[in-house]
């Protein structure tokens, strides 16, 4: 496996606030790399995350919105985020409290690393 | 049904021969159907499934062209790998609730009818399908009472559904003669409009949200009912409110399950950055979502604060709390 796409995941997954990341082949919906917590199970996350980002893109040039490029699914306890990657999406779990902004500005830097 | 532009059938055509795994067959198919040149849509459909096989979308399409085609058998076949991939499709049940209602599978056809009921109680193509089969099934109670008592049919009253649900099923003539000759298919019933709230109703709903329009980086506003429907507001440009709804509708569908499976609470929102454009949903109460559309450079704390102040008006709209 490429050392680029385990330092990316290790990195943003030291970031604080963070709970998890995960790389996600996004064709598949499965995982290539992953950092999470083991009560998280990667492959339900990665096939759950991929579905969510690719069924949502797959329609968005039809209505005149471009590419997606980040999808962010705040939930009462905490957020989801997912970046576009090439044919990866990079999939970060955030806690409730977590530094939003700057959760954003790394998971967006990393994902522009892997394209 | 709007006429597709030329450039966009340009533009997906392009797409596709430059990458022919695209999903730019999707919107060029549906482009080619409205335009009445169903062979083509059809021959764009069946090539995009080999590259995306688990594609609800174009199964769905797939089964509507071949019921333009009168060929219910095979369009049933889609309609049933479209609710096995995704068991809660409207169109789906709809489609195979009509096709058991005219095979006589009484069973089947008000399984599929009651979910797609539940779905969208207002379509009045499910509504008569449904009216067909209560008027089949006191047929068949009124059958089933004169075998067991033939002395006393003349004034025997039906006794329930159970004799025709533990009897094996058997086709019957239509027993009334002032039931539709043939069931109602999709294609044969216009869509009605989404039902609106009582508040909503007899303002100009599409221009509620006009005043958020004028601020620079407002792209659109509106308000969804929960099935993703609009129910007020408009976009600037070329983003159509209908089919952002849509998109929308089965983004939060596929949200609210990550969301149970992650156990992270109740969905607060979605966050989705297009090339051309942010937005932000809110749900409101369970009763609709409100969305926000900003330019992709808007700051995305002005975003949220935006979105907030929708939410508040849409749900006064609603009467509903925000």
């Amino acid at each position: 496996m490429s050392d680029v796409y385990v330092d990316t995941v290790s990195r943003l997954s030291r970031v604080p606030g963070v709970r998890g990341a995960i790389l996600v082949e996004a064709a598949g919906g499965v995982p290539v790399t992953a950092e999470v917590d083991a009560s998280i199970s990667p492959r339900a996350v990665a096939a759950l995350a991929a579905a969510l980002f690719q069924r949502t893109a797959s329609v968005s040039t039809t209505a005149g919105l471009g590419r997606l490029r980040r999808f962010q699914l705040e939930t009462a306890g905490g957020h989801v985020l997912m970046a576009g990657a090439g044919e990866l999406i990079l999939v970060v779990l955030v806690d409730d409290d977590g530094q939003l902004g700057m959760v954003r500005l790394e998971t967006q830097r990393a994902a522009e690393s892997l394209i | 049904m709007k006429t597709p532009a030329p450039a966009d059938l340009q533009r997906w055509s392009e797409e596709l021969a430059r990458n022919p795994a695209s999903l730019a067959f999707l919107p060029l198919a549906r482009a080619h159907r409205r335009l009445s040149r169903r062979d083509v849509a059809l021959k764009l459909t069946l090539q995009g499934l080999e590259a995306h096989p688990a594609n609800v979308e174009a199964h769905a399409l797939l089964a509507l062209l071949y019921l333009e085609e009168g060929d219910r058998a095979k369009a049933a076949d889609e309609w049933s790998i479209v609710l096995r991939l995704k068991p809660g499709n409207f169109e789906a049940l709809r489609g195979m609730g009509f096709r058991h209602l005219e095979q006589n599978n009484i069973p089947k056809a008000r399984q599929h009818l009651e979910r797609a009921a539940l779905i969208r109680p207002d379509d009045t193509a499910v509504q008569e399908a449904l009216r067909l089969l209560r008027q089949r099934e006191a047929a068949l109670r009124a059958r089933a009472a004169d075998s067991a008592a033939p002395a006393e049919t003349a004034t025997a009253e039906p006794t329930g559904s159970a004799a025709h649900e533990t009897e094996p099923w058997s086709p019957v003539e239509d027993p009334t003669p002032a039931a539709p000759a043939t069931v109602p298919t999709p294609s044969t019933v216009t869509e009605p409009a989404p039902a609106r709230p009582e508040s909503v109703r007899g303002d100009d709903p599409e221009h509620a949200f006009d005043d958020l329009l004028q601020s620079g980086p407002v792209l659109g506003a509106l308000l969804l009912d929960s099935r993703g429907l609009v129910l007020a507001g408009s976009f600037k440009g070329r983003a159509h409110a209908d089919e952002i709804g849509a998109i929308l509708g089965a983004a939060v569908d596929e949200a609210v399950r990550t969301v149970e499976y992650l156990s992270l609470g109740g969905w607060e929102g979605l966050i989705l950055e297009f090339g051309s454009a942010v937005l932000h949903v809110r749900p409101i109460a369970g009763q609709g979502i409100a969305v926000l559309a900003a330019a992709p450079d808007a700051p995305m704390g002005w975003v949220l604060r935006a979105t907030a102040g929708l939410a508040e008006r849409a749900a006064r709209m609603l009467e509903v709390p925000a």
